[in-house]
């Protein structure tokens, strides 16, 4: 990382031999870091480096009210910190160090924090998006690909050593069926952009209408046909309030019989029982599912269904996507150290003051 | 009179079209059974006036392969041999060549398919997701998960570049891969523009792709087109794709590679003594298998029962086949 204060030439710019240069603004990493711990240390050069080391919530409310974090503007939110402090709810927020300014978070999805209790106390938020955008469209095209084969019921036969197994079964081509996207953001794109190479026909729902450009030929639809009229049907919305349970039981009674429903978004934008239920009564042909409803609690009518293809919500888990995203946090970090600005703040907060990205 | 069909295994999709044959073609089957039974069958001239055999995709698991034991004991009436698959080396071309009878297979009407099933298990085995899908069918959630590795900016070589290799291609750009290939000939520069695929030998493919994808049919020249040897000029960390057939690969050479980490993954279809399959690869969670379901899809299993009955129309009724094996087109 590049260390642009050397180059500041503003005649108040503190002499090395300033007793300033000493005080540094400090930064905390919640979790591991896994692909960019060289770039993490070398992130000293702008700020102090601390760690949370403790392992739940209750040291970390402790670590905030003793003063270890006063002098701490940035936070490094790993992927795992929701396994170590639980979601920063309102509650933790409301805790966290008065100096603290920016919550830079690893991930495209940040439902594990409260933005709006964030924006009141002023702390401003950022997350990952486009650096997840190839990695999970992958994974879309993998489960929509395995559902339309059910291929779950050929994989397991054969590595319980019995080839086809007992009732081989034929599964269904993605060319010339329609693919409905729920939420054309980056990853909806990428995986229009990918589906259009297997021969499906694409048609999406978004808050609004994107530009010719972006839309590819896509087709703009109300979320009401796009329901009824789509052979399969992938989630790339992200999980608000208003998304929460977005498909449920009067969703699946209106779709196609033999619909598809993949999800590499958030497991709560699908209400799982009615999922279930639609499942078993055929009304949906197969489900590729990498994203549950009480992660990582797998209903046990999915487990126990042979027709879904299913994955432990593994869309980003690349080597080369974590890194992506890693460096996308740290890029984020030290925009807000040196700049007072990120770089990819989430859209809630896109009114507030902020530099120029 | 009206002559004779006989279809051998089942037709799934297209049976109407079949039994609408009939009256102007005297239809006989022999759908389910065994290989002893139809061997005796054959011998007891029941079907001593068939002309033409629909043999069907599923044939081979009802009287096994159609081998010189089976062919030379065909009705001397039979001409047309028309087989619902594009692979048909459980066919005995040679043997159906000496005694004039003409074959045919259903080229065409599988490559879409098969290239959707080889991007699944591309994707599958760069990310090692055996590990993470039984772990969460185990119910232990991920498991102790090892992340993958995108497509994206990755040299995908593809062997063979036949109507499936193309629809790979196509496919494989979608997901930001680097397209190499060999094959016989060049393509057209048109069609490889349009699919930014560079033509490379055969050699350089072996030694600079990430991942390798075999889309050749199975003859004496390209069986064990991968062994010890390509292996070896591989880089580490390949990861090998094969839809096509078991036999282009030495298996033994390719779970040494496996086990030396000389290749990170697989992703197969197909096995060269099916329907056994190596315990090493069940046993790996660096292994991605399916038991060759790549054409196993409703619209690609219509399309090849149609195209079938279309040969067996044109051979009864205009002396000629559709789509006729190129082993027999080259040498008449």
């Amino acid at each position: 990382m590049s260390n642009a204060s050397s180059s500041d030439p503003s005649p108040g710019a503190a002499s090395p031999a300033s007793s300033l240069e000493t005080v540094k603004p400090a930064v905390l990493l919640i979790g591991g870091i896994t692909h960019v711990k060289k770039e993490w240390e070398e992130c000293s050069s702008f700020a102090e480096l601390k760690t949370f080391t403790g392992e739940t919530r209750e040291e970390f409310l402790k670590s905030c009210g003793d003063g270890s974090y006063s002098d701490v503007v940035a936070i490094y939110r790993s992927n795992e910190s929701t396994s170590l402090t639980g979601p920063f709810d309102a509650e933790l927020v409301s805790k966290l160090p008065p100096s603290l300014k920016y919550i830079c978070h690893n991930g495209a999805g940040y439902d594990n924090i409260d933005v709006a209790a964030c924006t009141s106390r002023d702390i401003q938020v950022s997350h990952t998006p486009r650096a997840v955008n190839a990695a999970t469209a992958d994974i879309a095209i993998f489960l929509l690909l395995g559902a339309l084969r059910r291929i779950h019921i050929p994989y397991a036969a054969i590595r319980a050593s019995k080839w086809r197994g007992p009732s081989p079964q034929l599964g269904y081509d993605p060319q010339k069926k329609v693919l409905g996207i729920i939420g054309m953001g980056g990853i909806g794109r990428e995986v229009a952009a990918r589906a259009r190479a297997f021969g499906m026909t694409i048609q999406y729902y978004n808050r609004s209408r994107l530009s010719a450009d972006l839309e590819q030929g896509a087709k703009y639809v109300s979320f009401e046909e796009l329901i009824k009229t789509s052979d399969v049907i992938s989630l790339n919305c992200s999980l608000t309030k208003e998304t929460t349970g977005l498909i449920g039981k009067k969703e699946f009674a209106a779709m196609k019989k033999g619909v598809i429903i993949v999800n590499t978004a958030r497991g709560k934008l699908i209400d799982e029982q009615a999922l279930v239920d639609a499942l078993e009564e055929g009304k949906v042909f197969s489900a590729g599912l990498d994203v549950y409803e009480e992660e990582p609690k797998v209903n046990q009518g999915l487990l126990d269904n042979p027709n879904v293809v299913l994955l432990p919500h593994i869309g980003t888990s690349t080597w080369e996507t974590q890194r992506d995203m890693e460096l996308l946090v740290l890029e984020n970090l030290e925009s807000a150290v040196r700049k007072g600005g990120l770089v990819t703040r989430v859209p809630e907060q896109q009114s507030m003051n902020a530099v120029k990205n | 009179m009206a002559p004779s069909a006989l279809v051998v295994g089942d037709i799934y999709f297209e049976d109407a079209k079949w039994q609408a044959l009939s009256p102007a073609v005297t239809l006989k089957e022999y759908r389910k059974g065994t290989r002893a039974e139809f061997i005796s069958l054959l011998k007891s001239g029941i079907f001593d006036d068939v002309e033409a055999i629909f043999r069907s995709n599923e044939s081979t698991t009802v009287t096994g392969p159609f081998s010189e034991e089976i062919i030379s004991i065909l009705p001397p009436t039979v001409k047309w041999l028309c087989h619902s698959g594009a692979g048909y080396d459980n066919i005995d071309v040679e043997a159906c060549t000496q005694r004039g009878i003409q074959v045919s297979n259903t080229p065409n009407c599988n490559e879409g398919a098969v290239a959707d099933l080889t991007i699944y298990l591309m994707i599958g085995a760069l990310r090692r997701i055996t590990a993470p899908n039984n772990a969460l069918r185990a119910g232990k959630w991920r498991g102790h998960i090892v992340p993958g590795h995108d497509p994206k900016d990755k040299i995908l070589g593809i062997l063979g570049m036949g109507g499936i290799g193309k629809e790979v291609a196509k496919r494989a750009k979608a997901f930001g891969m680097k397209i190499i290939y060999n094959n016989r000939h060049p393509l057209p520069a048109s069609i490889a523009t349009s699919l930014s695929a560079h033509f490379v030998s055969f050699e350089e493919l072996i030694s600079t792709s990430d991942v390798i994808s075999l889309h050749l049919a199975l003859t004496p020249s390209t069986e064990r087109i991968l062994g010890a040897a390509e292996f070896e000029k591989m880089k580490t960390g390949v990861t090998i794709v094969n839809t096509a057939r078991g036999d282009l690969i030495d298996e033994e050479a390719m779970i040494r590679a496996l086990e030396k980490g000389k290749v990170w993954s697989l992703g197969l279809d197909v096995f060269d003594n099916e329907p056994r399959v190596d315990e090493r690869f069940l046993g790996s969670e660096r292994v991605v298998v399916c038991p060759h379901i790549g054409a196993a899809t409703v619209e690609t299993m219509a399309a090849m029962e149609r195209l079938v009955i279309e040969n067996i129309k044109s051979a009864l009724f205009n002396g000629k086949l559709l789509t006729q094996v190129h082993e027999q087109i080259s040498q008449s």
